[in-house]
């Protein structure tokens, strides 16, 4: 509780020599402008909008509603695709240079090529966080897959489980947490493309939001919407970690599971 | 971090590569796919070699890694210096923990349009949005490396005298040594993200705007051989940071 009463008046210092500052000229209130400016304007965004009609509300709908449709649709072909994979060595040893260029590809070089085939439109946007989840996602389901316990294996073996079984009851359960460590880091991965993805082509979503109040000079229409994406996948990030350890909680925590 | 390849699956690894290749260099020549929509490999890096000099390339290509490399060593840095501060002194963790933990949810990229009303338009504020990549990923690292040495180790050094900065150096950094090197893995991975995006900025250099460039002339060509350059060149420099590191860490810590 104390070190929350700490955190919480360091902000508040912190909150105030801004304003301190802002006001009296010491920072450009276009470079900086003041938290009262930017509490003034969130209540604009609530209710009016920025541009006109596009609460903030809608904005951030638009943005999850794309989020959500190029990962689940990574996730869809990543999961089979990955445990097939990281089931057969084979399979894997031939895919895995090409797994490990996909994933070096940067997403947002896509754009250019992605514009070209599908226009502008919410197709791209969807398309280019697709690919941005669909490695991060695929290489993690494989090596959940990859590096199960040999012991686990030998022991279910022993105890006469085989075939199919052996990848449902054993194969499966183990590689869950790694499996989900890559959900919920690809879920992060579509966080930092949409914002690219908005930048063309629309005024509707957080990403958009954030660039057309620049050119209309509203630094603190800007700071609100990068802070709103910040809240949102905090928030998602971190309600996904409280899941994981409900659905699974034979994982120990792979805190550090690496990329 | 990964075993080291055997020849066999070197030669498997060889053989998938190929296969695609050949399947989408077929795709293409055999009109399956319109070649000017989907180029084959050989027929973009031929067409392209055509539109762009090698010359410009090699420039461009030497300013987006001038641009990273700047912007990674100014982010890394500043994570370093920051993260160990904050693993070692309570008061600079009080002060950066929760300033961090407040700003680290926010997409680099979101920061472009502040960095261009901070910054403007030239190079700085490019600079800033790779920072941002590399600053994040590198001061979270370094601080959870640093706060979380062993702590029979930093005993043992008290009972041998050691304090202060001195325990600091040979003990607690070298214990994070590996925390470390992940950080500035996914921080060099980082920057190569944002670098396409930080070229947007009103650029007329480097490979970020040169496929951007080449979307507004209609030429495919040249953006594939783009996005395949940056691929290759974030692949290449990872395994040379990664030879780096194994150096570094590899007198403290078995790699």
């Amino acid at each position: 509780m104390r070190r929350y009463l700490g955190t919480l008046l360091l902000f508040a210092v912190l909150l105030l020599a801004w304003e301190y500052a802002t006001t009296n000229g010491y920072l450009k209130p276009y470079r900086f402008p003041a938290p009262s400016k930017i509490a003034r304007s969130l209540f604009e965004l609530m209710t009016v909008g920025f541009p006109k009609d596009l609460t903030i509300w809608v904005h951030t709908k638009t943005t999850i509603i794309r989020i959500l449709q190029g990962y689940v649709a990574a996730l869809a072909f990543a999961i089979p695709l990955g445990f097939l994979i990281g089931a057969a060595p084979t399979l894997e040893k031939l895919t895995n240079p090409l797994i490990v260029f996909g994933r070096s590809i940067a997403t947002l070089s896509l754009l250019p090529l992605v514009i070209v085939w599908f226009g502008t439109g919410e197709l791209t946007k969807v398309i280019l966080i697709g690919y941005g989840c669909f490695w991060t996602m695929i290489s993690n389901v494989i090596a959940g897959v990859k590096y199960v316990d040999r012991t686990l294996i030998a022991a279910a073996r022993t105890l006469g489980v085989k075939g199919l079984e052996l990848y449902w009851a054993v194969i499966l359960p183990a590689a869950l947490p790694r499996m989900f460590a890559g959900a919920r880091m690809s879920l992060g991965v579509g966080f930092m493309v949409i914002v690219g993805a908005e930048m063309i082509g629309t005024i509707e979503g957080l990403g958009a939001l954030i660039m057309e109040a620049r050119t209309f000079y509203r630094s603190e229409v800007t700071i609100i919407g990068m802070l709103v994406i910040g809240v949102i996948g905090f928030l998602i990030s971190s309600g996904l970690m409280r899941l994981e350890k409900i659905l699974i909680p034979w994982d120990a925590g792979l805190e550090d599971v690496r990329r | 971090m990964s075993p080291r390849l055997s020849f066999a699956d070197f030669l498997l690894g060889l053989v998938g590569t190929l296969a695609v290749l050949i399947a989408w260099e077929f795709a293409a020549r055999g009109g399956f796919v319109d070649p000017a929509i989907f180029p084959s490999p050989t027929l973009a890096a031929q067409s392209a070699a055509t539109q762009v000099s090698g010359s410009d390339v090699v420039a461009h290509i030497g300013w987006s890694l001038y641009r990273i490399v700047v912007g990674f060593a100014l982010g890394a840095f500043a994570g370093v210096v920051i993260g160990i501060a904050a693993g070692w002194y309570p008061f600079a963790r009080f002060v950066f923990g929760p300033l961090i933990e407040l700003l680290r949810p926010v997409p680099p990229l979101a920061w472009i349009p502040l960095a261009i009303i901070w910054f403007g338009l030239g190079e700085p504020s490019k600079y800033f949005v790779i920072f941002l990549g590399a600053f994040f990923p590198v001061v979270t690292a370094t601080y959870r490396g640093v706060s979380s040495v062993d702590p029979v180790l930093i005993r043992a050094a008290q009972t041998f005298g050691l304090k202060g900065i001195g325990l600091l150096t040979r003990v607690a950094i070298p214990g994070a040594a590996p925390d470390l090197a992940t950080g500035i893995r996914i921080g060099w991975g980082l920057s190569f993200g944002v670098l396409v995006a930080a070229e947007l900025i009103a650029s007329e250099r480097g490979l970020g705007f040169m496929i951007m460039h080449a979307r507004l002339l209609g030429n495919v060509d040249v953006i594939v051989v783009g996005i395949v350059l940056i691929g290759v060149l974030n692949l290449l420099t990872d395994a040379v940071i990664a030879v780096l590191i194994r150096r570094w860490i590899g007198r403290w810590h078995e790699v």
